[in-house]
């Protein structure tokens, strides 16, 4: 299995594509089960049929870095086995007018791996889109799994005989690269409660901690790994060994005057405004001592 | 593991409740809880025709709204940066619970000034619908939403009389204001559904509604309407497909806390909150100096006014220097992690050492 994107893309997945393709899937799976179990008279080994879903996913394409922002569903036509063509254009011309930027990148189902059956879809998919990808999100639910079920494939184009296979991209880090600044994501993922000052320092420094932490285990893992290239345990891999040569290349991140007058600047500007809250603060309880004893507050 | 007990505060803090029992290996269960996601068509009518809410204007009194209608929600409302956007809910009712299971966006902006903004969206709207039924998701418009960017959760005149509209035409309907600009830099969602009182009609007892800041040139918007109005709870819930991949995407999420500035995204936004702090202090001190020269002329209730006007700009100006310290302190942490590397192994690189990857 190739280790990076043989096309050299970058993927970037947003979390609502994720979301919204378990939405679909929980939806098409609870219609279905709530219908089979009205009319079928034994126990519920119905559960056990995973339905699949169709739909198109949208985003924009910028240089070699493709960023999947939505999605949409499509209809499926068992009999032709190819999606709805009018359905989607009608689902594209909704979408367009409310996003305009994005178009359309290719589509997704849900299922545990690739079939022969989807390389006819996605070749009907190919007049929209020159290269589209096929977001392929497994439902089961595994809770030994540590990575997102989502795999990204690519068609890869031999100009000899017109020939397209399916290739996937790498499963892990690169297709599912959600390092995503959502403000969605943050709300998730931030706490703060404004009531209480301590709680919610404690709160957040909490989580910039754990944060911390994982950032810890994932460089001692990388470390572990490099010790035992070097003591010979493990053979030598020398594209991991470029990478992380250019990590450590990278760091400090920022180092300039520049820098240091802004993040300086930056500093300032927060204690004057402690400062001023501070001062406010007092004036409000202050005021006591200004005004006659019989005004109460 | 940290990402579990990070995720299982956030979860208390912002009141999820994942529909599904503790994990046990039978599907039976999961199916049985996710079961929210039907559509009973039947149930749904016959409570359409039946219309208990005509009765009593405080009959529904909470929101249920899934994860994907929240999160769909509070991407258009930042997307749409500093300009009002809105959108529809689709959902259905569950006895005095409204359920909202899914959002979608309208082409419309600035709502502010156009009070039939909707009738403008009402062809996206059919269009759309129609091919959602086609699609299986069966559920009707059940609300609209709209975005405050930067000035808080709350109902204006012309909300209130559009909500009004649609409690009359559209029942049952929900209104639901995102403020995206104060979810970022406060981390928790400002989101607040309401439901607006029929002409006339006079609540038994005063709501007691949680504290925001209002700006200045919104606040008596605010005032004269907000008796007009009730708010109501609002939970979560998600599938157990979506739990199982929101517990992944935390794996992921860490690298997201020790990247992102909240300082520099929202300096516009602080800014605007300090000059908007001083103007009402100017205002409070105009009247803080009539009183005292009067103390005995001014009537005692005006002075309540007055102090409780200067304990909400201390609150308001604490809240904004609890963000912004949390914000440098984030920005501090990164400064050390990342710019104080020294090189010290600079001529530790072998002549064989290839030369590194230009990152692109």
């Amino acid at each position: 299995m190739a280790s990076s994107s043989s096309s050299g893309l970058t993927f970037k997945l947003h979390p609502l594509v994720i979301v919204n393709i378990s939405d679909h899937y929980t939806r098409v799976k609870s219609q279905m089960n709530h219908s089979s179990s009205a009319t079928t008279t034994n126990d519920d080994n119905n559960n056990g049929a995973q339905p699949r879903v169709y739909g198109c996913v949208i985003g924009i394409q910028r240089g070699r870095t493709v960023e999947i922002f939505n999605s949409f569903e499509l209809l499926y036509d068992p009999s032709t086995h190819s999606l709805d063509r009018a359905f989607l254009e009608k689902k594209q011309e909704l979408y367009k007018k409310v996003f305009p930027h994005f178009y359309i990148l290719g589509w997704y189902s849900t299922g545990s791996d690739a079939q022969e059956s989807d390389m006819h879809i996605h070749k009907a998919l190919m007049d929209i889109n020159e290269s589209p990808v096929y977001v392929l999100l497994n439902p089961s639910i595994n809770p030994a799994q540590k990575d997102l079920p989502v795999t990204i494939f690519e068609s890869e184009r031999i100009s000899v005989d017109h020939v397209a296979h399916l290739k996937p991209s790498d499963g892990g880090s690169a297709a599912t690269q959600c390092q995503y600044p959502l403000p969605s994501v943050v709300v998730f993922f931030n706490f703060s409660d404004m009531n209480f000052a301590l709680t919610c320092l404690a709160a957040h420094l909490t989580g910039i901690h754990s944060a911390i932490k994982m950032l810890n285990s994932r460089i001692r893992v990388l470390h572990h790994y490099l010790v035992a290239m070097q003591k010979g345990e493990i053979p030598c891999e020398n594209s991991l060994l470029r990478q992380v040569s250019s990590l450590l290349r990278r760091l400090p991140a920022i180092e300039s005057e520049k820098f240091q007058d802004d993040f300086l600047m930056e500093y300032n500007d927060t204690l004057l405004i402690a400062y001023l809250a501070m001062f406010t603060n007092c004036a409000r309880y202050n005021i006591l001592s200004f005004l006659p004893d019989f005004v109460s507050f | 593991m940290d990402s579990s007990i990070a995720q299982k505060t956030w979860e208390l803090e912002n009141n999820i409740v994942s529909m599904e029992t503790p994990p046990t290996n039978s599907t039976a269960d999961t199916s049985a809880s996710d079961a929210i996601f039907f559509y009973d068509e039947g149930a749904q009518t016959k409570f359409q025709q039946e219309k208990p809410w005509v009765n009593d204007p405080h009959y529904f009194k909470r929101v249920k709204i899934s994860a994907l209608a929240l999160l769909k929600m509070v991407v258009h409302a930042r997307s749409g940066g500093t300009i009002e956007v809105m959108g529809l809910m689709q959902g259905k009712t569950d006895g005095d619970a409204i359920i909202v299971m899914d959002a979608f966006a309208l082409p419309v902006e600035g709502t502010e000034t156009r009070v039939n903004a909707q009738a403008d969206a009402y062809e996206y709207m059919v269009d759309y619908s129609q091919t959602n039924k086609q699609a299986g998701r069966l559920e009707n418009a059940v609300g609209w939403y709209h975005s405050h960017p930067g000035y808080g959760c709350w109902l204006s005149g012309i909300d209130v009389s559009t909500q009004m509209l649609n409690q009359q035409f559209q029942e049952p309907f929900l209104a639901v204001v995102i403020d995206p600009t104060r979810t970022v830099s406060a981390g928790k969602v400002e989101i607040g559904a309401f439901r607006t009182y029929p002409e006339g009609y006079k609540p038994p007892d005063e709501p007691i509604s949680e504290y925001q800041t209002i700006p200045l040139n919104k606040i008596e918007d605010f005032g004269v309407h907000c008796k007009q109005y009730y708010s109501l709870d609002i939970t979560y819930f998600k599938s157990s497909l979506d739990c199982h991949l929101l517990d992944l995407l935390w794996n992921k999420y860490w690298v997201n806390t020790l990247s992102s500035s909240p300082l520099l995204g929202n300096g516009d936004y602080v800014a605007g909150q300090i000059s908007d702090l001083a103007e009402k202090l100017e205002q409070a001190e105009n009247q803080l100096s009539h009183s005292r020269y009067g103390p005995l002329i001014a009537p005692p209730p005006r002075r309540k006014e007055e102090d409780s006007q200067l304990a909400k700009i201390t609150r308001d100006s604490a809240k904004i220097t609890v963000e912004q310290v949390h914000g440098l302190m984030s920005q501090v942490i990164k400064d050390i992690l990342f710019n104080s590397v020294r090189q010290s192994t600079k001529t530790h690189a072998g002549p064989s050492d290839p030369e590194p990857m230009i990152e692109s």
